[in-house]
């Protein structure tokens, strides 16, 4: 804090301002800090109650401590003896992966048409895919569930995986934005060599096309591990195929509401995303950034 | 003249050699974009136009999944515009998330951004404090929530508490469970977050230069430089929330349930209340999922989903209507 | 490019492989001549564990049938297994009054069949028990143990309180509450001495309904919450004592009180010095609260004629439609429902109520002073069970969701609301095409 200020005050000496002003701007960064400060600490305490409250005991998650007494480390084991944790995960790695590549395998391939490819009645098309993305899933889960039913497929991931074959609008509109700022000459003077529209796609549009797609993907991955509705639907009276977010919310009734046991899980579950988060850094912010300015 | 008519001979043939080879490009062509957009139109129609279709047949009968559907005319619609009890408050709720949590994350999201760009010191952990809890899944942090808010012995009452304030029952309050639901929504505000300090920090700076030639104070430049160049990242977000809104179900669902402590064993499941407390938590996708998959009463709930359709085409259609008049793009696009 | 590609192709085949390999089959028995059934209980934990030693016992006996046990299933789970077709062999239930949705659309199959053929004469169930296990005139469903509720209160505070004996009367009950009572220096409730919070542990209005032997129908089938007087006079009752509490410190201190099924449960621990529950209460407070002294009683009652009346009903069993082992299914329902040994040793370890006579009078079955109070609940004559209809569990959910309002003060005219409840009620049976039979 006290680096900041000092900082500050160098920054304003140097600019050369009367006084007066400089002070101004001096208290109205420390105004600035002292909220973010406060914000930051709003933002991150609840994560520190939550995983002090998976090291408490039982009895003591219950009453008004704050602070283990003592620390039972124990937990985080306890809670993999209760719960298959494992199996959860694999899970929901399983629907990630398979529905990340599905989904990207499909849609690079439609956003090009939607962008470097010019054919009678491609806005309208492309209207009608925004169209799809303001749609809340609850229109179409019900005869869609019917559909799965009559497949003999709810209660497996794959009606959860296969939609994403055949192409996400979301992915599909921020690819074809990004596509879009592809500049002509490279796509033309690949078919000037003699590529075919395929190899044009993936010798030139994906490779230039790195970013978005790396956000793209990012975003699926973090969707598909979040998800609670879909599986929700399909999964929950099957228990071999949960995912972690179906396990977790069990998870209280399968263990008469042990909240420590509840926290450990929960930060175990957190987990996984803020390590990828750490080692992928700069792709998610740049891929965040992607999908507003091209939104 | 034939040398006349040879030379037009030629041109014509040459031209119709031109035409039929164009004419195999054309199809190759269209080939080519019909393969390309292949997964698109057989997954639209398979999961998006067919679905819509059997909505609107099914909420025309009453079907359980077990015996064939029975067709019952309007009968659902009456139901549902005169008789439900739970209809009303499920859209009132689902409305008052609209108008609430939508302007609270938007304007959440901006002025921390605006902060961070402020902020030099530090700006990188700071950016990370708050973009992580977007990351988290929305069970685990919902579930912290609870756990945190717990009125008699969660955390934050307890300190409440020895600062001499009685908090209030968060997640068991009808009044405050909802605010509740907001504040966890605010916290994971990261991802617009860091969209909108990528535009804010995209705003060119000739832009303020000028402004601040012509005398105006910091709040003029934010008022009539920074906003109206973020403009679209603004409705961007207002849009996203607004979609978001109207699909809101996870973080309901789960604090619902573990706020009200229902266990699901030994005890009858009558003892559930959807929307706890009081029906404040009841947002219409958690009623569509009630009426068609635990009542299984799917005609009914396709009904229900018919009423969203139009509700959500309504509602994106009036803002991006009304946006035309407050945004401002920057170099139109194609 | 090429080698990206080949290690994408290389990965995605990776798990693909992992996923036909996880998703599918489940670990199929070597010896052609075994079957798996799998049966869905309800139970978990201890109670789960003492499940499985019943059947285990099963298992011995049948060399042909290996029997897989899941517990921690809801009625939720099973109406998604019936409508996706991913049923069990045997499915369990909790929720008695569901059979008015599970017969009628043959979710769960007619036993009838079976029962002639293997001549079970069902006057061997108590009547009770035989009223919940069938609707329409089909019979989808057998008992397996029953529950009956009524009245636990902690003996050493009622000493130190100078009261000698459990209350007989509401209006008693409320006098006994106030006097337990105790609350800490801020004013929030410490020790509480009954909790009438309609929703807090086993609180349920299907609970509190023969305490004042009030009629959910009229004989016409319409309901008829504001046409009896009886309910009106219990729900008055009941928020008169939430009012001495008042509402939002009861809320409170509900929240801190322990989770019903663990432990830290609020009776156990002597934060709560009344409390109606079922009769398994027995078996957790001996195992999670040996040191405990506290008694047993019918629930105090509106109506002196009513007093040693209570709630009863009780887990349901049956087959659902779609399984493929329908004959040895029956067999071992037939062996849970019938076999008194089963039956007075399963008894034993949840301290449910035995469901046919032959197991209510074994040898076998271990006394418990406390649990005698129960048996002679279950076999009152004015005991009652929930009314079983075509909207199984919904009725009540649409009561109980007013009866939330109501506790909270937010209903000006009882009657009136009660009659919108009739109305609702009425309505939904109209959609659903039934009435009480």
């Amino acid at each position: 804090m006290t680096s900041a200020v000092a900082h500050a005050e160098r920054a304003t000496r140097a600019s050369g301002l009367p006084r007066a002003v400089r002070r101004r701007r001096l208290l109205v960064s420390i105004a600035d800090h002292s909220l973010l400060i406060a914000a930051a600490i709003a933002f991150v305490a609840p994560v520190v109650f939550v995983v002090l409250t998976s090291l408490m005991t039982n009895r003591q998650a219950l009453s008004a401590d704050l602070w283990p007494q003592p620390f039972r480390w124990q937990n985080f084991v306890d809670v993999f003896r209760d719960a298959p944790l494992w199996h959860w995960a694999l899970n929901s790695f399983l629907y990630a992966t398979l529905a990340t590549v599905g989904l990207l395998v499909s849609s690079i391939p439609i956003a090009y048409a939607f962008a470097c490819l010019r054919w009678r009645g491609r806005e309208v098309a492309f209207m009608v895919v925004l169209i799809a993305l303001m749609l809340p899933p609850q229109v179409t889960v019900v005869p869609l569930y019917v559909m799965w039913a009559k497949l003999g497929l709810v209660g497996d991931l794959w009606p959860l995986i296969i939609p994403n074959w055949f192409g996400d609008a979301f992915a599909i509109f921020l690819l074809r934005q990004f596509f879009l700022t592809i500049p002509s000459e490279y796509l033309d003077a690949a078919r000037v060599d003699g590529c075919g529209e395929l190899r044009v796609l993936t010798r030139v549009v994906v490779r230039m096309g790195k970013p978005a797609i790396a956000a793209v993907a990012l975003f699926s991955v973090l969707y598909t591990w979040n998800d609670y509705f879909l599986p929700l639907l399909y999964l929950s009276e099957n228990p071999a195929n949960w995912v972690t977010s179906i396990g977790l919310s069990q998870f209280r009734s399968l263990h008469q509401v042990q909240w420590n046991l509840t926290m450990a899980a929960t930060v175990l579950v957190m987990l996984p995303v803020i390590v990828v988060f750490f080692l992928a850094q700069k792709a998610f912010v740049e891929g965040v950034t992607l999908t507003g300015v091209k939104g | 003249m034939s040398t006349t008519a040879a030379t037009e001979a030629l041109p014509a043939a040459v031209a119709a050699d031109r035409r039929r080879a164009r004419r195999t490009a054309n199809r190759r062509r269209r080939l080519t974009v019909l393969a390309f957009l292949s997964p698109w139109l057989v997954g639209f129609t398979v999961f998006f136009g067919y679905p819509l279709v059997m909505s609107a047949w099914l909420s025309l009968h009453s079907y359980d999944l077990l015996t064939p559907a029975r067709w019952v005319g309007l009968a659902n619609y009456r139901y549902m515009f005169g008789d439900d009890p739970q209809i009303w408050p499920a859209v009132s709720n689902t409305l008052w998330l609209i108008a609430v949590s939508v302007p609270a994350t938007v304007l959440f999201a901006f002025g921390i951004a605006m902060l961070l760009t402020r902020a030099r010191t530090g700006a990188g952990v700071f950016r990370t404090v708050f973009y992580l809890p977007a990351l988290v899944p929305p069970v685990a942090a919902t579930l912290g929530f609870v756990y945190l808010l717990n009125p008699s012995t969660g955390p934050v009452n307890v300190i409440l508490g020895r600062l001499g304030i009685e908090g209030p029952l968060w997640f068991n309050d009808p009044g405050w469970s909802k605010p509740s639901l907001v504040m966890l929504g605010l916290w994971g505000v990261g991802t617009t977050m860091i969209i909108f300090l990528a535009a804010i920090l995209d705003v060119p700076r000739h832009l303020y230069e000028s402004a601040e030639l012509d005398g105006a104070n910091a709040l003029q430049r934010l008022r009539w430089v920074t906003l109206p160049t973020i403009s679209p990242v603004i409705l961007f977000a207002v849009v996203l929330g607004v979609i978001a809104s109207l699909q809101y179900f996870t973080q309901a669902h789960v604090a619902a349930s573990v706020a009200a402590g229902s266990a699901t064993q030994g005890g009858s499941t009558s003892n559930i209340e959807i929307g706890y407390p009081e029906g404040s938590t009841l947002f219409y996708p958690i009623l569509v999922y009630n009426h068609g998959f635990r009542y299984f009463n799917m005609g009914y709930a396709s009904a229900m989903a018919m009423l969203l359709l139009v509700v959500a085409f309504a509602v994106t259609a009036i803002i991006i209507w009304n946006s035309r008049r407050v945004v401002h793009y920057q170099g139109d696009a194609r | 490019m090429r080698r990206k590609a080949a290690i994408v192709v290389a990965l995605v085949g990776l798990v693909l492989a992992a996923a036909i390999g996880a998703a599918g089959s489940p670990a199929a028995s070597e010896r052609a001549t075994v079957t798996n059934l799998t049966i869905w209980v309800g139970w978990s934990a201890r109670e789960l564990n003492e499940f499985k030693k019943v059947v285990a016992e099963y298992d011995t006996k049948k060399a042909d049938v290996s029997v897989k046990v899941v517990g921690s299933i809801n009625d939720d789970k099973i109406t998604a297994a019936l409508r996706s077709g991913n049923v069990p062999d045997v499915v369990s239930s909790f929720t008695s009054q569901n059979v008015g949705v599970y017969c009628p659309s043959g979710g769960w199959i007619d036993l009838a069949p079976y029962l002639k053929r293997d001549k079970i004469n069902t006057n061997i169930f108590p009547a009770t028990t035989r009223y919940y296990t069938q609707y329409g005139g089909t019979r989808c469903a057998l008992p397996l143990l029953a529950d009956a509720y009524g009245f636990y209160y902690n003996k050493q505070l009622f000493k130190k309180a100078g009261l000698t004996r459990p209350p007989r009367t509401l209006e008693e009950l409320t006098a006994y509450a106030k006097k337990l009572t105790t609350r800490k220096a801020d004013g929030s409730l410490d020790v509480v001495g009954y909790d009438p919070f309609i929703g807090f542990y086993q609180n349920s209005i299907g609970a509190y309904q023969p305490l004042v032997g009030a009629k959910y129908f009229d004989p016409a089938g319409r309901s008829s919450l504001s046409k009896d007087p009886a309910w009106q006079r219990l729900l008055r009752w009941q928020k008169s004592l939430v009012d001495y509490y008042g509402h939002d410190k009861l809320v409170k201190w509900q929240t801190g009180a322990g989770d019903e099924w663990s432990a830290p449960h609020a009776f156990g621990r002597g934060k709560l010095a009344m409390m109606i529950d079922g009769e398994w209460r027995v078996a957790f407070l001996a195992a999670d609260h040996k040191g405990l002294s506290y008694g047993t009683a019918p629930m105090p009652v509106g109506n002196k004629s009513l007093y040693g009346a209570g709630y009863i009903n009780g887990t349901i069993i049956g087959i659902p439609k779609g399984g493929e082992n329908q004959d040895l299914a029956w067999d071992l329902v037939k062996y849970l429902t019938t076999n008194t040994h089963a039956l007075a040793s399963f008894s034993n370890g949840i301290r449910n109520v035995p469901s046919t006579a032959a197991a209510a009078k074994s040898t076998e079955l271990k006394p418990d002073p406390n649990f005698a109070a129960f048996t002679n609940i279950f076999v009152h004559p004015k005991s009652a069970t929930i009314p079983v209809t075509p909207l199984g569990s919904a009725h009540l959910e649409t009561f109980t969701s007013f009866l939330a309002k109501w506790q909270a003060g937010k209903v000006k005219d009882l009657r009136a609301g009660l009659a919108e409840v009739d109305k609702q009620i009425d309505a939904k049976l109209k959609q659903s095409g039934g009435g009480v039979p």
